[in-house]
């Protein structure tokens, strides 16, 4: 006889999770009586949305499934923002909660929430338990939504008398999900008339989003965009799919993408996208989207199609399927030349933007920083106007190089989702870059990262602003800065000693100098070498911008490459 | 108006999130009517769309796991709905008593 809690720890185990992030509480204790010997190892953070988080950056890194744990009520709400980034992302994300006896159910009884119906509209799936004798189907069937198609987060609510009673345990279950109607058409008949468009264009571009990533379909999108050499872009979440060298890569496109790539895609007649959403920081104004383009998309989620445009040509599948599909059929066709077309997009300006602005040693200053780093590291940003510098900067060395909440825009997700990366990747550099509002958002889990003992180097980007928020204020509502000084902020190195993490700080000062001194440069080299946890405050000027920019609503051709 | 018929597996939340891609587009839904159909169950509903809208709905609805089918149907299958022929509905009347009052 095993206890529910037992029960649900073995079917983690048996679905490849036995490194779990989550915060105890009332509810979910005898999931947490039942941890010891289990095989399953729980990260103890400090409050549940650094559990979350940190399960982020767990999944997004290694691509597997995510497990945070949360009591009842409070401890369940907490999540949710984590659950919301997931969605946005496509995470997969397994979120065990747990919830009031099953008889209070109900009641409005002490931290009880109705979590399974505050997550309806975050989840792909989810269940609240309501006998011991399904625990193992229900584990099993969220793993499996979790992982399949876009992946996604999961619920799975368990009564706390559920967790403590007993029952024979045959072992965990596997779960056939029951057939439905297939849209997926990566059959030739799509690859012809996407060749079709192909050869009557005369200025095709490509655009590629997470989904090449999330599909394992990297070394068949880069043939494909090597036989094609077209200009190609990439969304934020779509950096390091693309081998950064190529001819006709022309960097991230869209609300502070390079002016050639958003120049390009408001240009083209034909636009390929590859696992990309196609939001509104890609687009600009939708309706002056792509004007003059055809849209082929290969797409896994048939619900992130026609969105925001309608394309002619959907095709909806695995890109992992449907990329090696059309360009097999691709092979057997005559292409136009299009290199005039590509010697025009890939020629337009690529001059460093703002030059002169208040943002260059930033810029400068990550631009060192980077350059440093050890070929085996991973970036994790937070969100900002340092994570879209690290954006602009950061070089890429592989596909995942660089984790953060793109879609949900979450602030404080930086510094738990880097635990999740470093604990998966424990022979990584890890470079956790931050702002002074961002960092303060979760700004506890550096607890957990010195109870771990994590090497994780930490950059918190200050300016002593809601940066960002501050610089629409300063483009788009009169330098009214309301509500957005952080100027009494406190003194983030001391806060970093407090928790026993060696910090120090640099100024733009040393900066000024190019290259920058020896003494300067061998400090951040001892920074990014350390085996222990570090933290750097680079002070940034207060009214530094990111360059360029397209305002929102306006068109990708209309981006600002300075403060007029 | 348009009326669309959802078949789904009834799982639990699987009936709410067929309609909340309605709701979260601030779409009302004035006329919902879920019943068993065959080996699962059938939600009927009625609502007020444009094109863009019902292809978004489309594909949410396919989203949904446990969904098996979604179509539009005619407004002629709800002739023998006299529910439909009155005055409509409480939500819909609430918002506009409001917007007046509001603009008063």
């Amino acid at each position: 006889m095993l206890r529910g809690a037992d029960i649900v720890l073995r079917c983690l185990r048996a679905e490849g999770a036995d490194l779990v992030f989550g915060y105890p509480g009332g509810a979910i204790m005898p999931l947490y009586d039942a941890l010891e010997g289990s095989g399953v190892r729980h990260i103890l953070t400090r409050h549940e949305q650094g559990a979350v988080f940190a399960a982020e950056g767990y999944a997004r890194i290694t691509g597997e499934v995510g497990v945070a744990i949360a009591t009842s009520g409070p401890g369940a709400t907490n999540l949710v923002t984590g659950i919301a980034d997931a969605k946005m992302d496509s995470v997969p994300l397994v979120c065990l909660t747990g919830q009031v006896r099953t008889p209070l159910i109900g009641t409005d009884a002490f931290q009880e929430t109705d979590v399974f119906g505050l997550t309806l509209s975050l989840t792909k799936w989810s269940r609240l338990v309501r006998t011991l004798e399904e625990i193992p189907a229900v584990i099993a069937e969220a793993f499996y939504w979790a992982r399949s198609g876009r992946p996604g987060p999961v619920v799975i609510d368990l009564p706390v008398d559920l967790l403590k009673a007993k029952m024979e345990f045959r072992g965990p279950v596997e779960f056939h999900p029951q057939p439905r109607p297939s849209q997926n058409n990566a059959e030739p008949v799509f690859a012809d008339t996407a060749i079709t468009l192909l050869q009557n264009a005369k200025k095709p571009v490509a655009l590629v989003g997470a989904g090449a990533k999330l599909s394992g379909a990297i070394d068949q999108l880069r043939q494909l965009l090597d036989h094609l050499q077209i200009p190609t872009f990439a969304t934020v979440h779509g950096l390091g799919a693309v081998e950064q060298r190529a001819p006709y890569y022309l960097g991230m496109v869209g609300m502070h993408g390079t002016r050639a790539a958003n120049m390009a895609l408001d240009e083209t007649d034909l636009l390929l996208v590859f696992g990309a959403r196609l939001d509104d920081r890609v687009t600009g104004d939708p309706i002056r989207f792509a004007p003059n383009a055809r849209i082929v998309h290969f797409e896994i989620d048939p619900a992130q199609l026609d969105r925001v445009r309608p394309c002619e040509l959907p095709v909806v599948g695995d890109l992992a399927e449907t990329i090696p599909a059309f360009h097999s059929v691709l092979n057997r066709a005559a292409l136009p030349d299009w290199s005039a077309w590509r010697a025009v997009a890939c020629g337009a300006e690529r001059a460093e933007p703002d030059p002169r602005g208040l943002a260059q040693p930033t810029k400068q200053f990550l631009d060192e920083l980077f350059s440093r780093l050890p070929a085996n590291n991973v970036i994790v940003a937070d969100v900002g106007q340092h994570q879209m510098w690290a954006a602009q900067r950061y070089r890429f060395s592989t596909p995942r190089g660089f984790i953060t909440s793109g879609g949900l825009g979450a602030m404080g997700f930086a510094l738990p989702a880097a635990i999740g990366v470093q604990l998966a990747r424990p022979d990584t550099c890890v470079l956790c870059v931050s702002g002074d509002g961002g960092i303060q958002m979760n700004i506890q889990e550096l607890a957990t990262v010195r109870r771990l003992g994590l090497p994780i180097k930490i950059v918190i980007v200050d300016n002593k602003y809601l940066g960002m928020v501050r610089q629409w204020q300063q483009l788009f509502y009169n330098r009214n800065y309301a509500e957005t000084d952080l100027s009494d902020n406190p003194d983030f190195v001391d806060i970093a000693k407090a928790y026993k993490i060696h910090a120090w700080r640099l100024g733009e000062d040393a900066l000024r100098q190019w290259p920058v001194s020896q003494e300067t440069g061998d400090a951040l080299e001892r920074f990014l070498k350390s085996p222990e946890p570090e933290l750097l405050v680079f002070e940034c000027h207060p009214e530094a911008n990111v360059f360029p920019m397209v305002p929102a609503g306006a068109a990708l051709s209309e981006l600002m490459l300075e403060e007029d | 108006m348009q009326v669309f018929h959802i078949r789904y597996r009834n799982t639990q939340g699987t009936l709410m999130r067929i309609l909340t891609a309605a709701s979260r587009r601030g779409i009302e839904l004035p006329y919902v009517q879920a019943e068993p159909a065959g080996h699962g169950h059938e939600v009927t509903l009625l609502l007020e769309v444009n094109a863009k809208q019902v292809g978004q709905l489309f594909r949410d609805w396919y989203a949904v796991v446990d969904v098996t089918d979604a179509r539009a149907g005619s407004m002629k299958d709800f002739e023998q709905y006299t529910a439909w022929a009155m005055p409509h509905p409480p939500a819909s009347a609430g918002v506009q008593a409001n917007s007046a009052a509001a603009s008063a």
